[in-house]
């Protein structure tokens, strides 16, 4: 079960982030060629409308960075200040962990709340009754994007999924450190692709030069 | 939330209760000074914790709203959302994207030999040749850790190999990786952006001059260390070699010439320009250079989205901190204080380098900015500041503060790839980073070094 | 004394411009006239709400008081504001203040109330001009050119009836975007030209006044109908007298800002002629056929019997 939801958080981040970079492209490419004039494609690309594509870019990357930043509570990626906390003895050091573990908990559990209340009065709720066939004389239909003119309470609700989401990953890291006294932890000195092209590729790079390689009697004439 | 460093020490109960006392006095002291104190003593002591910064920053503005102010909460759940509601803002993604293709991707290894064969025969060949294939790096990517990260991981070793003390390239390194944000693109730079509603495509030409001169100035540094040192070079590669290498690191080096050649003819908008070059280096990565095979793309993403994620939720809460701030006249308040006591431009110049020189000892760049830079901004303006040079300026100084401890992005990068001690890198790196110092001097007082190229472009 | 009534204004540009000038004029009016039982807290320059978020602010009560630019009404939920985006559908200030200061302008406001917004008055901007480096005088002129629009369906319309290609582009990166050549030209105000330094990348402005900008003065409604009687009618007249004082400083504004960029030389001035402005008319018609149904026929109707409008 956990799995599947640790999967699905993945795959909906790696998606949003990949497609609004090939939503972009393709709107830079329209605009540019359509001002070209080249008969028949002109008018074809003309015909196209891609106004909508930052606004939809705009609304994907909100929604990576809401769940991304669940995300990132599991993989341990969010900065914090260490100077202190790391110099302090053992058992201090745990208590402080666990605090700073339950303020991230409060936060988003507040901002959860409160994002589904702005959701709920900024036209949830009138979608639900008027769904339900209920009486909606008093209640304010929400506002709906410039662009795509979607209602913005569906856009919203990133907001306290997110923080949920994120709420419940602090929980989870947090009884796992009391359990294991570990933390999910990014290396932020460690990037991905150093591995692979790292240290034996820089023998080669090297290597290339070996033939060159400096000759240390030959070093007070210089090489030039 | 951290584990132990390298290199720090643990401090026994009874030192840890001295120090925890002398915050909690401080911290008190602070919170005397009105609502402003209770602001910054409460955000300074959850940053104490350990928590990371967005968190204390939202609980810093949640619990000021709560119980000091009638705002409807319901507002900051709306910020949540508004504060990153911005195209300009999304150049982040799109540089963090492009820049994990790139060092995935065998770039900067091509940049390296193509700095190598220019300039590796010079005293400190090696090292000039890093200087340069960061500078180069830079103009490609938007940060400053994934600079030292792509050219030092391959540079640093070469060094040692080639009989360089170790210290030496791990001090060239860490310092001329700081270029990564200085050279445009940059990550920090469009943040600054974003906080002052300032121009990008500007601020990134104003970064160019600035850029290049650091650039000279380091490889000055390491020149003449070198000299003194007597240490290696290479042998002058030929002008064949040289047009080898060149053509093997044409597709990395094009990517310059899309990012500011598509800026500045008009191509696209600088966000626009990066979506492009995250498609760009993807292309470059995975079918040209083929370093990236294609079932690793989804990885790719996926780290790139983390990393974005994490700095949008920076950015968002240090929104609602600004707004809070605002909401309480902070920045008003300092802009009549300042003006009040004829702190003139010298001055409050001054007061801001040390200001964001504090803040380097313990926050990265984006935070730093996020929370200071709207503070600072209308005085700056109010003082008849340029927006670009103040700009060039923060960056500059958030490049110093990337090199040194406690808190630097960039140490800890080149602690990672050489397996040095933070406190020896440190010492590693003091002759550079003395020059980059005197460099922000120069930057901060003599505005025409960022402003002259803006303003030859027509800004 | 008891605590003042505080009504926070908030506003998303700078204090010199003419909206900006009204609104302090309106506090200066309302702190007057109320004898200090009402303080009007003006917030310029999107200091506390961004554009896209005042107006929930003002349904949450955050503020009380905005001037959001009548474009923004539609993401709202009330679509026949963009009535006033029609290309052509005022030729004059005569035509415009028949319907902003007459019954449909007074019914259109009306409109905002299910959301929990009273609508006080409108305030001018003015009237548009086409900015390009090319001269715009005839349709074609107008083929493959990127013209930067604020975020807007009968804009977007209204640009691709002359065969352009609209871009929305955030307002702090126009000039740069104009500069470079992302987008050839704009539609603005000539204030709004001037103040952006934007005749200085554009080659040409055409004087064709296509199109209208305004704001609408709004009050969170729960707030303004718990005003004590006799300091809401006094804050009405105030509104009265501010508004036209905006109207008449945002007129000498344009009409300046125009005289300014002529001066500059960096950018010339295209008038059309009447048959040129009747083929623009005619072309851009496009833009409220197809928008009619969205809007509403109705209030389209009204409008076109307050201003006696005629594409051909
Ligand atoms: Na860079
Ligand atoms: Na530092």
């Amino acid at each position: 079960m956990m799995k599947y939801l640790d999967h699905l958080e993945e795959i909906i981040i790696t998606f949003l982030i990949g497609a609004a970079t090939v939503i972009i492209a393709l709107a830079v490419g329209h605009r540019y060629l359509s001002g070209l004039a080249i008969p028949g494609l002109q008018d074809w690309l003309l015909s196209i409308n891609m106004s909508w594509a930052q606004e939809l870019c705009i609304y994907m990357f909100v929604w990576m960075a809401k769940f991304g930043a669940a995300y990132g509570v599991r993989s341990g990626i969010h900065v914090g200040v260490d100077v202190l906390v790391t110099r302090l003895p053992d058992s201090w050091r745990k208590v402080t962990v666990i605090l700073a573990i339950l303020g991230g908990a409060l936060f988003t559990g507040l901002i959860g709340s409160l994002g589904a209340k702005f959701v709920w009065e900024n036209g949830m709720h009138y979608a639900v009754f008027n769904k339900l066939g209920m009486n909606v004389a008093d209640l304010i239909e929400g506002p709906t994007t410039p662009d795509l003119e979607w209602p913005t309470w569906i856009i919203y609700s990133a907001v306290p999924l997110g923080s949920y989401l994120m709420c419940f990953r602090f929980l989870q890291v947090g009884v796992a450190f009391l359990r294991t006294g570990e933390l999910p932890r990014h290396d932020h000195a460690h990037v991905d692709g150093i591995d692979e092209i790292g240290t034996l590729d820089s023998t080669e790079a090297l290597e290339e030069y070996e033939q060159h390689k400096f000759n240390n009697k030959e070093a007070q004439g210089g090489v030039k | 939330m951290s584990t132990a460093v390298v290199g720090w020490e643990q401090f026994s109960k009874k030192k840890a209760a001295t120090w925890l006392l002398c915050i909690a006095v401080i911290l008190g002291a602070i919170a005397t000074l009105g609502s402003t104190g209770i602001v910054f003593a409460l955000l300074l002591a959850l940053m104490l914790t350990g928590m990371p910064i967005s968190i204390a920053l939202g609980l810093t503005v949640l619990t000021f709203l709560f119980f000091f102010s009638e705002v409807p909460t319901e507002a900051v759940a709306m910020k949540l959302f508004t504060g990153i509601e911005k195209f300009e803002i999304m150049a982040i993604p799109f540089f963090i994207l492009a820049g994990n293709f790139l060092t995935h991707g065998g770039v900067a290894k091509r940049m390296i030999n193509f700095a190598t064969s220019m300039v590796g025969h010079w005293h400190g060949g090696l090292a000039l040749a890093g200087v340069m294939a960061c500078a180069l790096f830079a103009a490609v990517s938007g940060s400053s850790p994934a600079t030292v990260v792509a050219i030092g991981s391959i540079m640093m070793p070469a060094m040692v190999r080639a009989g360089y003390p170790k210290r030496f390239g791990a001090g060239v390194i860490t310092t001329s990786g700081s270029l990564g944000i200085l050279i445009p693109p940059s990550i920090p730079m469009v943040v600054y952006c974003v906080a002052t509603n300032s121009s990008v495509g500007a601020l990134f030409m104003g970064g160019v001059i600035p850029g290049l001169m650091l650039a000279s100035l380091l490889g000055l540094v390491a020149w003449w260390r070198a000299k003194q040192g007597n240490l290696p070079r290479m042998k002058k590669a030929t002008w064949g070699e040289r047009a080898k290498a060149f053509r093997d690191s044409i597709w990395g080096l094009f990517l310059i010439v899309i990012v500011l050649g598509g800026i500045y003819s008009g191509l696209f908008t600088p966000t626009e320009a990066a979506a492009m070059s995250a498609v760009y280096a993807f292309v470059i990565a995975v079918f040209v250079y083929r370093d990236v095979p294609f079932k690793k793309v989804p990885k790719v993403l996926l780290d790139s989205a983390s990393m974005s994620a994490m700095l949008l939720y920076i950015i968002t809460n240090a929104v609602l901190f600004s707004f809070l701030m605002t909401h309480e006249n902070i920045p008003q308040l300092m802009a009549d204080w300042i003006l009040g006591h004829n702190l003139g431009v010298v001055s409050f110049l001054l007061v801001t380098n040390v200001l964001l020189l504090l803040a380097g000892n313990v926050m990265e760049p984006s935070s730093i900015i996020l929370i200071l830079a709207p503070i600072l901004y209308p005085v700056a303006m109010k003082l008849g500041i340029d927006p670009v040079h103040f700009g060039v300026l923060i960056t500059v100084n958030m490049e110093v503060g990337m090199c040194h401890p406690p808190v630097g992005l960039n140490l800890y990068v080149a602690s990672g790839i050489t397996k040095m001690g933070i406190s020896e890198l440190t010492v590693a790196v003091w002759p550079w980073l003395l020059a980059m110092l005197g460099f922000m001097l120069l930057v901060t007082y003599v505005p025409i070094v960022s402003l002259w190229l803006p303003r030859a472009l027509g800004y | 004394a008891p605590a003042p009534i505080v009504i926070k204004f908030s506003h998303v540009v700078a204090q010199h411009t003419p909206k900006g000038q009204a609104a302090d004029y309106f506090k200066k009016l309302a702190e007057e006239r109320t004898k200090g039982r009402v303080k009007v807290e003006v917030y310029p320059n999107s200091q506390l709400y961004k554009d896209k978020e005042e107006m929930e602010a003002l349904q949450l009560g955050a503020v009380q008081m905005l001037a959001p630019s009548l474009a923004k009404f539609a993401p709202l939920g009330v679509k026949e504001f963009e009535v006033f985006d029609l290309p052509f559908i005022f030729d004059n200030y005569q035509e415009l203040h028949k319907v902003t200061q007459g019954p449909v302008g007074a019914k259109l406001l009306k409109k905002l109330e299910p959301k929990g917004i009273l609508g006080l008055a409108y305030w001018d901007n003015g009237f548009k001009v086409m900015s390009a480096n090319k001269p715009l005088k005839s349709i074609t002129d107008f083929r493959g050119q990127k013209m930067r629009i604020q975020s807007s369906k009968v804009l977007d319309s209204e640009m691709r009836s002359v065969g352009s290609i609209p871009q929305v582009l955030a307002f702090s990166e126009v000039y740069q975007a104009l500069q470079t050549g992302v987008v050839d030209g704009t539609e603005n105000p000539p204030s709004n030209l001037y103040t952006q330094k934007m005749h200085e990348v554009q080659k040409y402005v055409t004087l064709s006044d296509h199109g209208y900008l305004g704001y609408a003065v709004i009050v969170n409604k729960k707030f303004w109908q718990g005003l004590p009687a006799d300091i809401r009618a006094t804050l009405e007249g105030c509104m009265k007298d501010a508004t036209k004082y905006a109207n008449e400083v945002a007129k000498k504004d344009n009409d300046e800002a125009l005289a300014a960029v002529k001066k500059s030389g960096r950018s010339q001035l295209v008038s059309l002629s009447p048959q040129e402005r009747a083929a623009w008319k005619k072309a851009m018609d496009k833009a409220h056929k197809d928008n009619m149904s969205r809007i509403g026929a109705d209030i389209v109707k009204e409008v076109y019997a307050a201003t006696g409008y005629n594409a051909n």
